[in-house]
């Protein structure tokens, strides 16, 4: 931009940073939404399935069946309750009383003393993908637990596979989950917030007394920005600090390399709400429009929650146009595993382009769209 | 003080896309002048304005705004203006110190040399009220004269007022229009559009537009007599049946206009001849009057007219 002048931009900033102290609803907005988010992932939502209720039907009724299913109970992650029947046990999954059910035949305690092959069924109600996901996940550490209670006798396995989970030994949903946090707060808060200022000197008619003043476009657009960029980090700096100190999640990359990843993802956020404001011009649908384009792809589409290699081919590549996908693999390779930039080169450029034809994006359209 | 006309207009045209807003237009304004632009919604008022201010490039023809021409895209024409805009007053949130600090922050104004302007301005508009008060409590009267001050705030050459008195009171209409008169006693140049015909009145030289030309262009005077050359009568039936009369009239020799204001009708003749034949046959009760036409009149003819 030739002629740029910061002074202009500053003063452009000046009015923006009055307007957000006047209006309660803003300041509400970027304060609160970060508090809400973590309240809601931190405490809320845990994809740590606990305290499943589970039905057993203990036909063999010896003692190492009795051990069986001493060691579900002592896992901490299912509550046992006999039944008196496999069918009750069936009804209890269909009623929603039991979320699993464990059937064991007669003879087990004796298979189990032979070293044949012993046998009991475990039934998980697939109602709900992840719970029955996660409950699946249990059992082969619960029954590596009853073999070692039994006594040692193991049916040795041909190729012995042991698990380690690398960066998150526990894998704590939480450390997993707030890290992507400030990919939603950035991904709405940036879109929604220079969405509606942009709009507002829009619709009430400012933008044309702007624009019959020497000021550029580029400087009405870095100084609405400016204040935005500086609430927002903020927010974010606040979620890293909850999830360190309240939840104990690890920080384990460069921060500066956090802060630049952080700001191209916010540039591709404004970018992205200027955009919506030039097309719209209209703060309602404004909002409307900031509201899916800033929350559904950085909540459904980036990683957050859906592992992104799990999603049909179309959406594998779609993810791909979106920066909140990549912004989340940094967000989470920093984070949680310390990456560096040589790890993340691919994810930072990725990033580095979007935004940098977002920004370009959004010059254009606002320029073009200066005239009536 | 510069000298040369405030505006050079020739054959300037605005066109977006294939709807040509603004179609050959041609005028010069003088330094001093108040120039107003009449014409119905739409007729390129606005677009014409907004051309002048800097705020869009002509598609054909030249404009020299204060002797500047467009060669730099409006840059330098925006800093020797100053633009008061239809729906725009102020920021309704922010104070009337804050709404004129950021006025003189866009204009890069020294702080000291904004204070100076700001204590003159209000001297002018006669505004004492603290710098502390929030915009949206002030009444509309008050916020057009304060837009106005900010407009003006960097001391521009000409000032451009695109329909500033619209829904405000009748009161603060003729309060504005003194501070107009007193803007161009100070040697400024003032460009108005306008609805109103008395506000039109003011003016001393008006551009009627109609679809974008420029259909008459004079003083109120002049358009009056360029519109109306004959003698003009005002009828009034007193509510007696005359439909008869009336349609003879309308096809009467000689008759330029016809039209009713409120109970009453505007008749305009060629000349004394033919509002003499036209009126021989006048219902007893009813009455008629020579009366001088007004800028009303002028519209309805120059621009209703042609429509019709």
């Amino acid at each position: 931009m030739n002629g740029f002048d910061i002074h202009r931009s500053a003063a452009v900033a000046r009015k923006e940073v009055m307007h957000i102290m006047r209006d309660p609803f803003t300041l509400v907005l970027v304060m609160g939404l970060p508090v809400l988010l973590v309240v809601f992932f931190g405490f809320a939502i845990d994809f740590d399935v606990k305290n499943l209720k589970l039905a057993v039907y203990d036909r063999d009724n010896s003692r190492v069946s009795r051990q069986l299913v001493s060691v579900f109970d002592s896992s901490g992650y299912f509550i046992p309750s006999a039944v008196s029947s496999p069918s009750r046990a069936i009804t209890g999954l269909d009623s929603d009383k039991f979320s699993a059910a464990l059937l064991i035949e007669p003879g087990f305690g004796r298979d189990v003393g032979r070293g044949a092959l012993a046998r009991a069924q475990f039934v998980a109600d697939g109602t709900d993908n992840s719970k029955a996901m996660a409950v699946l996940g249990y059992l082969p550490g619960i029954s590596e637990a009853a073999l070692r209670k039994f006594g040692g006798v193991t049916r040795s396995d041909p190729v012995p596979l042991k698990a380690r989970y690398m960066y998150n030994a526990e894998l704590n949903s939480r450390w997993f989950v707030i890290p992507g946090l400030a990919v939603i707060i950035i991904g709405l808060l940036s879109i929604l917030m220079t969405a509606l200022t942009v709009a507002r000197e829009w619709e009430n008619g400012s933008m044309e007394l702007l624009l019959s003043t020497p000021l550029k476009p580029a400087e009405i657009i870095a100084g609405k920005i400016a204040p935005y960029v500086v609430l927002i980090l903020g927010g974010v700096l606040f979620v890293n600090l909850v999830a360190r100190f309240g939840f104990g999640v690890p920080f384990r990359g460069g921060i500066p390399l956090f802060l630049g990843g952080t700001l191209l993802f916010i540039v591709s956020a404004l970018s992205q709400g200027i955009v919506i404001s030039v097309v719209t011009r209209q703060q309602q649908l404004a909002m409307q429009l900031s509201m899916i384009s800033g929350l559904l792809p950085s909540l459904l589409l980036s990683g957050f929650i859906f592992p992104i290699e799990s999603m049909p081919v179309f959406f594998r590549y779609f993810t791909m146009i979106l920066s909140p996908r990549w912004f989340m693999e940094i967000a989470r390779g920093i984070t949680i595993r310390g990456a560096g930039a040589a790890d993340l080169a691919v994810p930072l450029l990725a990033l580095a382009a979007l935004s940098a034809a977002l920004l370009a994006a959004a010059f254009k359209k606002f320029k073009r769209d200066l005239e009536p | 003080m510069k000298t040369g006309p405030a505006l050079e207009v020739k054959g300037l045209s605005i066109k977006f896309g294939d709807f040509t807003a603004v179609d050959d237009v041609s005028f010069s304004v003088a330094r001093g002048e108040i120039f107003g632009f009449l014409g119905a919604n739409g007729a390129g008022k606005t677009t014409a304005i907004r051309t002048l201010c800097g705020l869009l490039v002509p598609s054909s023809g030249s404009a020299l705004v204060g002797g500047l021409d467009f060669s730099d895209g409006g840059k330098s024409i925006k800093k020797i203006v100053g633009y008061m805009s239809q729906k725009f007053t102020l920021y309704n949130d922010l104070t009337v110190g804050e709404n004129l600090d950021f006025a003189a922050g866009l204009r890069k104004m020294e702080p000291r040399y904004a204070a100076k302007r700001r204590r003159e301005l209000f001297e002018l508009i006669g505004f004492d009220r603290p710098l502390s008060t929030m915009v949206a409590s002030l009444p509309g009267g008050v916020k057009q004269e304060l837009a106005l001050a900010s407009a003006m705030l960097h001391d521009p050459e000409i000032v451009f007022l695109d329909e500033p008195t619209s829904g405000v009171s009748p009161g603060s209409r003729a309060r504005f229009w003194a501070l107009i008169h007193k803007i161009t006693g100070l040697g400024k140049t003032v460009i108005v559009t306008t609805h109103y015909m008395d506000e039109a009145e003011q003016c001393g030289r008006i551009a009627l537009m109609r679809a974008g030309r420029l259909i008459a262009l004079g003083s109120p005077e002049e358009l009056k007599r360029g519109a109306f050359p004959g003698p003009m009568t005002e009828l009034d039936f007193k509510g007696a049946e005359a439909g008869e009369f009336i349609s003879a009239l309308k096809k009467a020799p000689g008759l330029l206009e016809f039209s009713p204001h409120g109970m009453r009708w505007h008749a305009a003749f060629r000349d004394q001849a033919a509002l003499s034949a036209a009126l021989a046959g006048l219902p007893v009760s009813a009455s008629a009057g020579l009366i001088k036409p007004s800028l009303e009149d002028v519209f309805i003819r120059l621009i209703e007219g042609a429509e019709r």
